[in-house]
């Protein structure tokens, strides 16, 4: 098969922000979900949970609340204090309007979601209206002295019920008065501290559910203003309350990490009188679960340790399957590394600055598993910072390392870097063609000679670049059919004659470069793609899709090629369906056309199309059994999916020259050494 | 002679021990007690009244000392804080200059503008000699008018209110999150309690610190690459 020289790079120290607040699409199986940086994500339910778009943040936006009003229209607001309307086909923040209130805490939307309430700093509770062109307010309703950190709307849109510290108030809509107010601490014997309702829910038999700062889980009956059952579900404080959509089960996020379920049980087996109890404990995070969320049939909770974790109910699960598993997403589906193979640079995108490295080298050789010891350690050559508060879209370095690109919401760079000797210069070039930003892709053609930027609506537009350090707009090509979505992966063949592109309808293109014109559109598949790749040698576009199909497409003869087609009809191993997280780089090797370089956070794959696709009753995972093996017998056990899960998790992967790879890895706890403080544990013995 | 010692004793005493308080021994008990005229007596009671009135007088001059002390330093503490006597007396005579003082100050504004271009001989002459007369003109103003024209009012960013209301927030949040009453462990010791859990114990997560010695190590390098060099060039 081969043997490689591994370059295994740990310096990139990605920390990804904490997951803030989460909000399910009431009917459209997409998660919105809010980081404490200011980014915000969709998640997509039926294409494998692929997280198909992503806004990248601001320095001083911060998101306390994310709603999804209707029309699937999502909404954001934060202490800043603006009601911010985020724009998913142009993937950026597109109104703010200023809530008047001071720092906004909470945000909710009524029933039929053309209502937004939102929970002021001062105290005050605002009414706006959700409308075609943005959002208009209404009116206030009652204000009273304390920040209002959580709101709910009664289903049915006359109440809303209003969390603050000591106090929970309920509002009726209509007159903009205050009907009830229950001072949460009345029960509580010699306490000194004050009392914080992180989260409340409205149902719709008239119960509030509040948590609050001493971990509790309070029921309470507003129109008497009487608790009505009280669970202490942990000693620290329980941040986040979410309610499922037939009110009979809910799920609370803890200070500690754990989550808990409640639901309403009868009291006893038939009887009509129902309780609610508190069922299931999880404990899938490390630090505070500030947001959760109810979906039909998952429980989803988000904490500051930057995870994703979505646990489906069993009950809710026809069989047992791959379906029912739990899913757990720390790193991003896209690439935040960049290389350029032949100067062996790496350029790594974090949210507000890149870095350019330079790998190690070693004269050594050795056998499988060894060390070998560098002679030339790895260089951090450059630190670019970006100017400005906006978070980085995209960045790629050119192939021959002498020509870095960035964008962000508003600005395009473009750098050119020298090399003398050992040390490293680099120049912006002056004069950029004003192109309508943000980039949401860019990447250079295999002969540095070009750079291609991905646009909204469908579009891409190539940059000639000119030798000693500027730049010039040669064309844009569109869909012919039109587009509103985005454009977020692109690539191109590297004979310089295709490019393919991918907008946010997953319909991917392909784009003649020598004719300018639009060549063909591959036959549309239900699932994102999550990369892209054409083969040097045959001009074969390799897709990899969400749900881990693989498909080959011919260019030239525009159809898929014969493997395909075969491995279509085999079907992929079960195994290999059954992975946690999409393909996010293919790569190839020049000396071997017929393999195919493949890489998820978990495992990286050689896929040799000259031997057989393994059937179900085969081992997927078989190298190490393999080794083991006689000559002879390994012939007859070999197929053509080679995975190695030594490197883990791997954030990126490609081959530099025929035997030389390099793994980019961020192992976990890196990560979590720098996250912000987790609540004590006392354990015995310790 | 245990009872000549102590009749020495009793001497040694004084007539005052007399009167105060009774004998300790029983032998002293048994005997009478002795004879104090009343002028002895009274002599002794003078004393003592004296002493203790000397300890009270000289307790409340030194007190008195000490508040004097403190009211002179606060005094001098408080003229410190006060602008320097020259400034004041324009200050108090400033109000009526003020119409002649603006006028004057625009002149002055004018001819330092001119000073800062590069000038030519004729220009300079004429500068010299604006100068003199201005510094004339300055010379006066100084005396008569607050200094004008001289500042410049910025808005800070970060002061603004929307950010100051941002700010209030934060910390609110942080307080009852990451505050004194939050009970949060550092990193190392939060991911460490599983290795010490497992029925192989192993060491913990950070168990060396990156950044120990960080000085040294630099040093070395920078060493190194010296040495080199100057190997390569032999």
């Amino acid at each position: 098969m081969g043997e490689f020289e591994v370059h295994r790079v740990r310096f990139f120290g990605l920390v990804p922000a904490g997951v803030r607040c989460l909000a399910c699409q009431p009917r459209g199986g997409r998660l919105a979900l809010a980081r404490t940086d200011g980014t915000v994500e969709i998640y997509n339910f039926a294409a494998n949970y692929f997280q198909e778009k992503v806004i990248p943040g601001h320095e001083a936006r911060s998101v306390e609340a994310l709603c999804w009003a209707a029309g699937g229209r999502l909404f954001g607001a934060g202490l800043g204090g603006d009601i911010t309307e985020y724009d998913l086909a142009r993937l950026c923040a597109a109104r703010a309007l200023d809530g008047c209130g001071g720092p906004i805490w909470s945000m909710a939307a009524n029933g039929g979601g053309t209502q937004l309430a939102i929970g002021c700093e001062d105290g005050s509770v605002r009414l706006f209206q959700v409308v075609p062109g943005g959002i208009q307010f209404e009116r206030n309703l009652d204000r009273r002295k304390g920040r209002i950190l959580c709101l709910s709307w009664h289903p049915s849109g006359t109440h809303i019920a209003a969390g603050s510290i000591d106090i929970i108030r309920v509002i009726n809509v209509s007159s903009g008065q205050t009907v009830q107010r229950i001072m949460v601490n009345y029960h509580v014997q010699k306490v000194k501290r004050e009392c914080i309702v992180w989260s409340i829910a409205f149902l719709s038999s008239g119960t509030v559910v509040t948590s609050d700062s001493f971990g509790r889980v309070q029921f309470w009956d507003w129109d008497r203003g009487t608790l009505l059952e009280s669970h202490t579900v942990s000693t620290s404080a329980v941040l986040s309350l979410a309610v499922s959509e037939n009110e009979d089960s809910i799920v609370v996020g803890t200070s500690t990490g754990a989550t808990y379920q409640f639901q309403l049980l009868p009291v006893k087996m038939g009887s009509l009188e129902k309780r609610w109890v508190r069922t299931k404990p999880f404990q899938h995070h490390t630090h505070d679960v500030r947001a959760v969320a109810h979906s039909s049939t998952a429980l989803i909770s988000g904490g500051l340790d930057a995870q994703l974790v979505i646990r489906p109910l069993m009950e809710k699960m026809q069989k047992k399957g791959y379906d029912a598993v739990l899913r757990k997403f720390t790193f991003p589906h896209r690439r935040l590394v960049s290389c350029a193979r032949k100067a062996r640079l790496l350029l790594f995108q974090f949210s507000q600055h890149l870095e350019l490295w330079r790998l190690g080298s070693t004269d050594e050789t050795g056998k499988d598993g060894e060390v070998l010891p560098l002679c030339r350690m790895p260089e951090h050559l450059v630190q670019l910072k970006s100017k400005g508060p906006e978070h980085i879209y995209c960045s790629c370095v050119s192939p021959c390392g002498s020509w870095v690109a960035y964008s962000t919401a508003s600005r395009f760079h473009l750098y050119r870097v020298q090399y003398e000797g050992d040390g490293v210069s680099i120049e912006k070039v002056p004069k950029v063609p004003k192109l309508l930003l943000p980039a949401y892709q860019l990447q250079f053609s295999s002969d540095s000679g070009s750079l291609f930027v991905a646009s909204h609506q469908g579009s891409v537009h190539v940059l000639q670049l000119l030798e000693p350090g500027g730049c010039k707009h040669l064309r844009t090509f569109r869909p012919p059919s039109g587009s509103s979505e985005a454009v977020y992966l692109l690539a191109s063949s590297a004979d310089g004659h295709w490019l393919a592109t991918v907008g946010g309808d997953w319909v991917i293109h392909v784009y003649d470069l020598k004719c300018f014109k639009h060549h063909c559109t591959v036959p549309t598949y239900s699932c994102a793609v999550t990369a892209l790749a054409i083969h040097p040698v045959t001009n074969n576009l390799v897709i990899a899709y969400s749900d881990q199909q693989l498909f080959e497409f011919s260019i030239p003869e525009k159809q898929y090629t014969a493997w395909s087609r075969t491995v279509q009809n085999c079907g992929l191993h079960k195994a290999w369906l059954e992975r946690d997280s999409p393909i996010t780089h293919i790569a190839f090797n020049p000396k071997n056309p017929s393999h195919i370089l493949l890489h998820d956070i978990y495992m990286f794959c050689v896929l040799d199309k000259s031997l057989p696709l393994p059937d179900n009753n085969t081992l997927l995972m078989n190298q190490s059994t393999l080794k083991q093996l006689p000559e002879t017998a390994r012939q007859r056990q070999l197929h053509a999916f080679k995975i190695c899960k030594k490197f883990q998790p791997l954030l990126f992967a490609d081959l530099l020259d025929e035997n030389c790879l390099v793994m980019v890895e961020r192992p976990i706890m890196d990560i979590k050494t720098q996250l912000p403080l987790p609540i004590q544990q006392k354990k015995f013995g310790t | 002679m245990a009872r000549r010692q102590k009749a020495a004793a009793a001497d040694m005493r004084g007539p005052a021990a007399a009167l105060l308080g009774p004998a300790s021994s029983e032998d002293e008990a048994e005997e009478a007690p002795e004879e104090v005229s009343f002028a002895a007596g009274r002599e002794v009671a003078d004393t003592e009244r004296k002493r203790v009135g000397e300890a009270a007088r000289r307790h409340r001059q030194l007190l008195k000392e000490k508040r004097r002390r403190h009211q002179e330093l606060f005094a001098e503490q408080k003229k410190r804080k006060l602008l320097p006597e020259a400034v004041l007396q324009e200050l108090a005579a400033a109000p009526p200059a003020r119409r002649d003082g603006r006028g004057q100050a625009a002149a002055a504004d004018r001819g330092k503008r001119h000073g800062g271009k590069a000038a030519k001989q004729k220009q300079g002459q004429v500068q010299r000699k604006g100068q003199g007369q201005r510094r004339v003109k300055t010379g006066k103003q100084r005396k008569g008018a607050r200094s004008k024209g001289n500042y410049m009012a910025v808005c800070l960013k970060d002061r603004s209110l929307p950010a100051l209301h941002q700010q209030l927030a934060k910390d609110f949040l942080n307080t009852h999150l990451y505050g004194p009453d939050a009970n949060r462990a550092q990193a190392n010791e939060f991911f460490s309690l599983e290795n010490k859990k497992n029925p192989v114990k192993g060491a913990a997560v950070q168990f060396v610190d990156k950044s120990w010695g960080q000085e040294k190590k630099q040093r070395a390098t920078r060493f190194k690459k010296r040495w080199l060099a100057t190997r390569i060039k032999n």
